[in-house]
């Protein structure tokens, strides 16, 4: 065991992050009266998107997915970044945490 | 409404609950005074209000993914308070400086885990005082659902007090190992979903096994991080982080033995 592989560690580490610049298509969802609008959201498949929320309540949401593994709290009156995919196609259900009872949609990937 | 206040606030004490019952354990046999927790939990405090107050505002740093960044920091942070303080543990705090570090890294790992998860449930519980009809409910259950955790907490607590020194040292160090591994892989979680480590596709998918809604899975998720379909980063960042730990202990110990 020797400390001298820290470094190493620490580089392996730091070298998976990189910074993605290239521009990722826009999409939005808006939050009005605990509901998600649109609660269908058709985003192309293998592509990168950036997806904006836009919380027009009072009250604070969190955009959850556990298909997507994203989750995210929109303050109320603001909006909120979120980027997913590359996925495959297929049919990914996200909700709000904070009302799930009213809250509820799904992105489909094609 | 009640439920679901009890799980969301179950889900964010869960985590700090845990770390705090590691904190507490060692200093208990140590002992070390446990005031310092009461210090770290109300300056969490005070910090997760002040932060949750204009998270409006951090969210938009980095072109909208300030909340991940900052997340992502926190959670980075804890990971390396936590590493400090099972190396301390290992090598034992004999000197009054030894004890000051452990003392340290405790309180301040206590504030970062409150802010992190304080947070989250400042928004939640805030966003209904506009609904006095349902604020009632959503504090019952917040309450329960705080009541839950800590009792989670708690018998970990007395699972480690209740033990010979050795064993409970042993068994710390490995939940204190998972627990440190898991902030890592929430660490790329949040930052592949602010674009700055890229997106991949998971390495595996154990959600018809364990899914991440179950209680098992939320217990899995605040002890050792478990996600149903991590990428190759994170599964990769996750098994260095354990590294790194054992490393640095492995480090420590042949130091101080010589």
């Amino acid at each position: 065991m020797n400390i001298k592989l820290l470094p190493i560690i620490t580089i392996l580490i730091l070298s998976s992050i990189s910074l993605t610049l290239n521009a990722a298509p826009l999409f939005e969802i808006n939050i009005q009266n605990h509901l998600f609008y649109p609660d269908e959201l058709v985003i192309p498949a293998d592509t990168k998107v950036k997806l904006v929320i836009n919380n027009k309540d009072d009250s604070a949401e969190e955009f959850e997915s556990y298909e997507l593994n994203r989750e995210k709290v929109i303050p109320g009156h603001s909006s909120g970044v979120i980027f997913i995919g590359p996925l495959p196609a297929g049919s990914y259900p996200f909700f709000g945490e904070f009302f799930p009872k009213t809250a509820q949609g799904k992105i489909i990937v094609k | 409404m009640l439920i679901n206040a009890v799980i969301i606030v179950l889900r964010e004490v869960l985590e700090a609950s845990l770390i705090m019952s590691l904190f507490l354990a060692y200093s208990q046999h140590v002992t070390v005074s446990r005031l310092w927790l009461l210090l770290g939990i109300v300056l969490g405090g005070l910090f997760a209000w002040a932060y949750a107050a204009h998270i409006s505002t951090f969210s938009n740093w980095f072109d909208g993914v300030g909340q991940e960044v900052i997340n992502a920091g926190l959670q980075l942070a804890i990971y390396f308070i936590l590493l400090g303080f099972i190396t301390q543990a290992l090598i034992g705090v004999s000197k009054p400086i030894q004890r000051i570090t452990l003392i340290s890294l405790m309180v301040l790992g206590i504030v970062l885990a409150s802010i992190r998860e304080g947070t989250e449930i400042v928004l939640f519980i805030t966003g209904f005082s506009a609904a006095p009809d349902l604020l009632q409910a959503v504090l019952i259950g917040s309450s329960i659902g705080a009541g839950i955790g800590m009792s989670v907490g708690v018998c970990i607590y007395y699972l480690l007090v209740t033990m010979t020194f050795k064993n409970s040292v042993r068994l710390g160090y490995v939940l204190t190992l998972l627990i440190a591994a898991a902030m890592i892989s929430q660490v790329v979680q949040q930052l592949i979903q602010a674009d700055w480590i890229i997106s991949q596709y998971p390495l595996w998918d154990t959600s018809n096994w364990i899914n991440e809604r179950s209680l098992v899975g939320q217990l899995l998720y605040a002890l050792i991080g478990y996600e149903a379909t991590p990428t190759p980063i994170q599964v990769s960042a996750y098994f260095s982080a354990i590294a790194m730990i054992v490393f640095v202990s492995f480090y420590q110990l042949s130091r101080h033995t010589k």
